[in-house]
């Protein structure tokens, strides 16, 4: 018989994770570099833009003496706490998947690794998942005050040692709460209910951002309300949370002092919830990882009325079928859907926008201001409208998935599959894209003829983007790819956003040029000469036809290269 | 040994499995037959740890699984039907960590890892990414793994799936040296003429029951019939070939 191996450290457990991230350094795909220089610029620009601002805030506020360090404390304050919240959802999320849903669980539970070395691999990888864009927020915030206040290494050490904590206890929180919720739901539907809580969280916050009107801080007579503005978030219990804790904490190094007793009520907290967290590890999780095998059932099974809503649709029996599948199958991916719900948080915030826009404090130039913003306005909507299509539409043929021989073995035209993706995609998308350039122009208070020109231009720039997110996420599939973000964010995906940048760019200079004459026209109260109509008329032809051409050649090509596909 | 003991699963009302019982001996090398859904997949899942059964007993080497999970799985290789391998490392990193997860020393791993790879023949591939491998690649890759701590049982789920014939052939003939050299085998297969060729026993689940259980011929003597194969007699236990059906529907 042989001895019992010595079951590894925890570390061992997150080799993989660190061996994967170097081979994938090492060996680049196609679009990797394109895809690091992309985000990573966006990123350096997202973290630039947050040091700049936060630093010129804390710069102004040294001008308020006592009122600019109690602003900068209550700041901290509400900084951490709106954090701590996310970091407990966030953490949930994460941690049914760390800890239920990884692939690799199967290897691990079949190996001789003990509870203990499992579980603080999984805590430490639900921390870094749950935690990394919270920090990499905090870092230029945090920066950025210290260096506006001229902050000693003290403060920066105290950050350090403050971040740590701070993300554990939310974490171990959420770690608990699943380890409890996968014993009452099988771990598959819980995931869904922890989606569906995390979106509709996300979506409270920003609509609850938005609406807080954080503008009004920016304009001068409003200064003496700021205080009142930050005092309106705290509330009794407070000083009750590590959030609190921390803030001040990290206030006291700003001041070149030290809170013990914050940053000690931190530590010992993160501590006590991670023996708790790992004491509920031991008695809940393999029963809950067992009930987690457990198939789910199919939910909106009763979906018949969609067969006979298709039987109504122009295109053959193929067609209606791929339609319904690809619906029944949307609808019972909340993942899928359950984005929706964010989408139609920032769109509400987008129409909000424009309610609240206050063009009138400038008189003389509002008229000339509201039009401009109308075409500023089309180009946004169209810009959201790729957003949509590259996680909606470009995916639609990579959904398909390793199920794609179905479709190819079947006698179904890759034209007609292709084309009953494009229909499906596009009813949505220009329902959303007529409803919000409509509604904002309305809003916006543009002229007449805007609003229509905006109506018809984004029909047809909706024909366009959706088009060549069918045709280029035909001709870039990812069958392979673990989810259908993954085939957005792929070189096809980035690819489509740059064209689809390009083309929007293209579209509103077509537009806005005969626009311009004509306003300029009518602001003159004077005809617009026959022979500048022509021209007129031309350049709103060219738009109408690059559109068109956008629309027709990706879907050309797209069908081609799904028929040349195995060739 | 494996040794199970009255083992259940239940999933809410319903019962995948029933009371199983079954033991291999040091050596043997033990057939686990059924149906699709007869529950094979759900007991060896529970044998090897990574279902929580509802009651029962496991022992893998004298090490009570619920007790001693580690030293249990310590002993046990395991061979899945989806196997799961991290597509990101190569098939030597993979080696690697699985050893490390066993208690192996990096020398001791290095040497194994050499010594199984040319034996799966995989040599060749041991520096590629384990995404670039075919199906059948990736099950000798697991086999590697499984057999790189020298386990004194092993328990596998279709082991032939996605093999070639080469590949079929040695993994019979590793199983039968591993069984000379006294590791006990417990294999779910559906390949019947594997099972006839190798398996010293034979059980057979349906409905989540052992219904029979012996070696080949004594499962010919339970199914009453003459037939040489053991495809009409594992037919006739598990409900018949319905071969009258077919014809109506065809």
């Amino acid at each position: 018989m042989s001895a019992p191996a010595a079951t590894p450290a925890f570390p061992y457990l997150l080799l993989p994770t660190l061996w994967a991230m170097r081979n994938r350094a090492r060996r680049r795909e196609r679009g990797d570099t394109a895809r690091v220089a992309l985000f990573g610029g966006i990123g350096l620009l997202v973290g630039a833009a947050i040091f700049g601002v936060v630093f010129w805030l804390t710069w102004q506020l040294l001008d308020y003496a006592e009122l600019g360090d109690y602003l900068i404390r209550l700041g901290f304050s509400w900084l951490f706490l709106t954090f701590l919240s996310f970091l407990a959802f966030s953490g949930i999320v994460t941690a049914l998947s760390t800890f239920f849903l990884s692939e690799d669980l199967r290897l691990l539970l079949a190996a001789p690794v003990s509870r203990e070395s499992l579980f603080y691999s999984r805590f430490v990888k639900t921390v870094g998942q749950a935690g990394w864009m919270v920090v990499t927020f905090l870092v230029p915030v945090l920066l950025a005050v210290g260096l506006a206040r001229c902050a000693g290494p003290g403060y920066y050490l105290t950050a350090c040692l403050t971040l740590v904590p701070f993300v554990i206890v939310p974490v171990a929180v959420g770690s608990v709460v699943t380890l409890v919720l996968v014993n009452v739901f099988p771990a598959r539907r819980a995931r869904d209910i922890l989606t569906l809580m995390g979106l509709l969280f996300a979506m409270a916050i920003v609509m609850m951002l938005r609406f807080l009107r954080p503008e009004r801080l920016l304009s001068v007579e409003s200064l003496p309300d700021i205080a009142g503005f930050f005092s309106t978030l705290q509330s009794p219990v407070t000083p009750l949370l590590p959030s609190f804790w921390a803030g001040e904490t990290l206030f006291a190094a700003l001041q070149g002092g030290a809170d013990w007793l914050h940053a000690g009520a931190l530590w010992t907290t993160a501590l006590a919830f991670l023996v708790l967290a790992r004491a509920a590890f031991s008695r809940w999780y393999f029963t809950g990882w067992s009930k987690a095998q457990e198939a789910r059932k199919a939910r909106f099974t009763r979906l018949g009325f969609l067969d006979s809503f298709a039987r109504l649709l122009p295109g053959g029996r193929p067609r209606q079928h791929l339609f319904v599948k690809d619906l029944k199958v949307f609808l019972r991916d909340t993942t899928q859907w359950s984005q929706l719900l964010l989408l139609v948080a920032l769109m509400l915030v987008y129409l909000y926008n424009f309610r609240v826009l206050d063009l009138d404090r400038i008189p003389y130039m509002s008229g000339v201001v509201k039009n401009a913003y109308a075409f500023v306005n089309l180009a946004m909507a169209a810009f959201v409208l790729s957003a949509v299509a590259v996680r909606f539409v470009f995916p639609s043929v990579s959904a398909e998935g390793p199920a794609f021989w179905i479709v190819r073995t079947s006698p179904v035209p890759m034209r007609a599959f292709l084309w009953s993706k494009f229909w499906t995609g596009l009813v949505p998308v220009l329902v959303v894209a007529e409803a919000l350039t409509i509604t904002s122009n309305h809003f916006l208070g543009a002229a007449p003829f805007l609003r229509v020109l905006g109506a018809v231009a984004i029909f047809f720039m909706t024909f366009a983007l959706v088009g060549l997110a069918t045709g280029m996420g035909a001709i870039y599939p990812r069958f392979n790819a673990e989810n259908l973000t993954q085939v957005a964010g792929s070189y096809g995906g980035i690819g489509y956003m740059v064209l689809a940048v390009l083309f929007i760019l293209v579209e509103v200079a077509l537009l806005a040029w005969p626009s311009s004459i004509y306003f300029w026209h009518q602001y003159r109260e004077i005809r617009i000469p026959p022979a500048q109509i022509a021209v007129m008329a031309a350049s709103l032809a060219a738009a109408a036809a690059v559109a068109m051409a956008t629309f027709w050649t990706s879907m050309q090509r797209g069908i081609r290269a799904l028929e040349a596909m195995g060739a | 040994m494996i040794a199970v003991e009255s083992l259940v699963k239940k999933y809410g009302s319903f019962t995948a499995v029933e009371d199983v019982s079954l033991s291999v001996a040091p050596g043997e090398i033990h057939g686990f037959l059924g149906p699709n859904g007869a529950g094979k997949t759900t007991t060896i899942r529970m044998i090897a740890g990574l279902l929580k059964p509802t009651s029962g007993r496991v022992t893998i080497n004298g090490h009570d699984l619920a007790r001693e999970p580690e030293a249990a799985k310590a002993s046990l290789g395991f061979i899945p039907d989806r196997p799961f391998i991290y597509e990101k490392l190569t098939g030597r990193e993979f080696l690697r960590f699985h050893g490390g997860l066993y208690g192996m020393e990096a020398a001791e791993i290095e040497e194994r890892a050499r010594e199984v790879l040319e034996l799966f023949e995989l040599t060749r591939w041991q520096g590629e990414l384990v995404e670039s491998f075919s199906h059948g690649m990736k099950q000798r890759l697991v086999m590697c793994a499984a057999f790189l701590h020298r386990p004194r049982a092993v328990l596998v789920d279709e082991p032939m799936v996605g093999l070639d014939p080469r590949g079929a052939r040695l993994i019979k003939d590793i199983f039968r040296l591993m069984s000379e050299r006294g590791v006990a085998v417990l294999m779910s297969t559906h390949t019947l003429e594997v099972a006839q060729e190798m398996c010293d026993r034979i059980s057979i689940i349906l409905r989540g029951q052992i219904i029979a259980r012996g070696t080949v011929d004594e499962l010919r003597a339970l199914a009453g019939g003459e037939d040489e194969h053991l495809t009409p007699v594992f037919l006739k236990l598990t409900g018949g070939s319905g071969l009258q059906e077919i014809e109506e529907v065809l």
